[in-house]
C-alpha cells in the first residue's frame, strides 16, 4: 500500500504519515483534479482503471481501496 | 514489460485482424502557423486568482498559448501554412489533386471551408476539397484519408488541420479556459512508389460523445445537452475532464501497442511517439505506462496548449523539426479525444523538405 499512500499524500500535499484508511478525502479538497490524479495513481500502482464518477462518491481512503478491490475482482 | 489487458478495454474494439495499411505514400513537409496573441498564465490570475491558476496548471502543464484575434479563423491560419508549404516544396497550385480541411471551427456552416480555402489558394478546378469535422483524432484521420486518396489515384494531397478552440471556451470555466490554444497547420502528402506502408488503427466510441461537446450551433433544437452545467452557454465547450481522462487511459496505451503489433514492431523501434497534446499530466502518465522516456514522447503543451487537430503537426514543426528534416524517422502519430474518436498512424518518414512554425 505504501506507494499508493505516498501518491495520495503527494496529491493532497500533506505528509504520508497522515494517510490512513480513515483519512477524510472530502475534508481535503477532493475535487476533479484530485480525482483525475487518483485515477492515474491507481492505474500506476495497481494497473486498474476506476471510473471518475465512482471515485467522486468516495468519502475516505478506505472507500477508494474498496473500489480498487472491486476493479481487481472484475 | 507493461501489463496488457487480455480483454479489450471497455469502449475499445479490436481492429481488423490484418490491420489497415496504405503503401506508396510519402509525407513531404509540414508547416504550422500560430496566431500572434500570446497569453501567459499571469493573464488569467485576475479571473481565477493565483492559486486557482496554479492548481490547474499543475495538472494541464500549459504555461503559454496563442489565441486568434476576433475575425481571424482556423482557415486563415491554415491558408498561411499552406501558402508557405507550397512555396517551400515548389509545388505549383495546379499540381494539387485534393485538399482536406480538418476542423471543428469552420468559417461558416456552408459551404465547406475547404472550398473557400481552395479558392484562396488558387487550386485547379480538378482538385477535390472537403471538410472533416473531427478534433483531437482529426490529424490521424486526415492522414488516413489523404493516403487513401493517393491510393485511389491522386498524386498530391494538402492536409490542413486547424482549430480556434479559444472561440469555444467559456472564459469563466477554469478547466477549459487555460487548456486550449489555437493553431493552423498544413501537411503535404505525395504518391511515391516504393514508400513503405503506413499502418493505421482507427476507432470510435460514440457513448462518450456527451463528455466533450459544444451542443449549440447545430440543428438539434433545443439541443440535447442534459449534462450542461448551470450557467454554461450552449455555444460553449463542456468538458467532463475525469471521464475523458479515464477514456484516454483505457484507449491510448492499447492503441499504441495494437498499432505496433499490426506493423510487427517493438516499442524500441519508435524514434518518436507523437501524442496529441491533450494535458501534460496525462501525456506523462501514458509515456510512463508505455515505458517510453520523455525524449521519445515529446511534449510541447507547455508552450502552445491543447490545439486539438493541430497538435500533432505542431509537435512535428517545433520540437522535432530539425530531426525530421535531417534524418529518416519512424514515428507514430496518436490522436484521441472528442467523439470519442481515436486513431494511430505508424509511418517511416524520409527526411522532410520542410518542417517549420511561423507566426501569423
Amino acid at each position: 500500500m505504501s506507494a499508493f499512500y505516498d501518491g495520495l499524500a503527494e496529491i493532497f500535499e500533506i505528509d504520508a504519515d497522515n494517510i490512513s484508511p480513515e483519512f477524510d478525502l472530502v475534508a481535503h479538497n477532493w475535487d476533479s483534479l484530485a480525482i483525475v490524479s487518483t485515477i492515474a495513481l491507481i492505474d500506476e500502482c495497481y494497473d486498474k482503471l476506476v471510473e471518475g464518477s465512482a471515485l467522486a462518491k468516495c468519502v475516505t481512503v478506505a472507500d477508494v481501496e474498496a473500489l480498487i478491490h472491486l476493479a481487481a475482482a472484475a | 514489460m507493461i501489463a496488457v489487458p487480455t480483454q479489450p478495454a471497455q469502449g475499445v474494439q479490436a481492429g481488423p485482424p490484418q490491420g489497415l495499411a496504405v503503401a506508396d505514400v510519402h509525407l513531404r513537409g509540414v508547416v504550422s502557423v500560430l496566431p500572434s496573441r500570446r497569453l501567459d498564465n499571469a493573464d488569467f490570475e485576475t479571473q481565477f486568482g493565483r492559486d486557482g491558476v496554479a492548481d490547474v496548471v499543475k495538472m494541464i502543464g500549459v504555461e503559454t498559448r496563442y489565441w486568434v484575434e476576433n475575425g481571424q479563423t482556423a482557415s486563415d491560419l491554415c491558408f498561411l501554412a499552406a501558402q508557405r508549404l507550397l512555396a517551400r516544396l515548389e509545388w505549383p497550385p495546379d499540381s494539387i489533386d485534393a485538399l482536406i480541411f480538418v476542423s471543428q471551427t469552420p468559417d461558416q456552416r456552408l459551404p465547406a471551408t475547404a472550398c473557400v480555402l481552395h479558392g484562396r489558394l488558387g487550386l485547379s478546378t480538378r482538385c477535390q476539397a472537403f471538410d472533416v469535422g473531427l478534433g483531437c483524432s482529426g490529424y490521424v484521420y486526415g492522414l488516413w484519408l489523404a493516403s487513401l486518396l493517393i491510393q485511389g489515384g491522386c498524386g498530391r494531397v494538402l492536409l490542413l488541420a486547424g482549430e480556434t478552440s479559444s472561440r469555444l471556451i467559456d472564459p469563466n470555466d477554469r478547466a477549459t479556459a487555460l487548456l486550449f490554444g489555437d493553431a493552423g497547420t498544413a501537411s503535404a502528402l505525395e504518391r511515391s512508389r516504393g514508400a513503405p506502408p503506413i499502418h493505421f488503427v482507427l476507432g470510435t466510441d460514440g457513448a462518450g460523445a456527451g463528455n466533450l461537446i459544444v451542443s449549440g450551433g447545430g440543428f438539434r433544437t433545443p439541443c440535447d445537452d442534459a449534462r450542461r452545467p448551470e450557467g454554461l452557454a450552449e455555444e460553449h465547450l463542456f468538458m467532463d475532464g475525469g471521464e475523458v481522462f479515464s477514456f484516454t487511459l483505457r484507449a491510448v496505451p492499447k492503441l499504441v501497442l495494437e498499432t505496433l503489433a499490426n506493423a510487427g514492431l517493438e516499442r524500441g523501434s519508435l524514434d518518436a511517439l507523437l501524442l496529441h497534446q491533450a494535458n501534460r499530466f496525462m501525456l506523462r502518465h501514458i509515456a510512463k505506462k508505455l515505458g517510453l522516456p520523455e525524449a521519445r514522447a515529446p511534449i510541447n503543451i507547455d508552450r502552445y496548449g491543447n490545439t486539438s487537430s493541430a497538435s500533432i503537426p505542431l509537435l512535428m514543426t517545433t520540437d522535432l523539426a530539425e530531426r525530421l528534416m535531417t534524418e529518416p524517422m519512424r514515428v507514430m502519430a496518436v490522436g484521441f479525444g472528442v467523439g470519442y474518436s481515436w486513431g494511430a498512424a505508424l509511418m517511416a518518414l524520409d527526411p522532410l523538405a520542410c518542417a517549420e512554425t511561423l507566426a501569423a
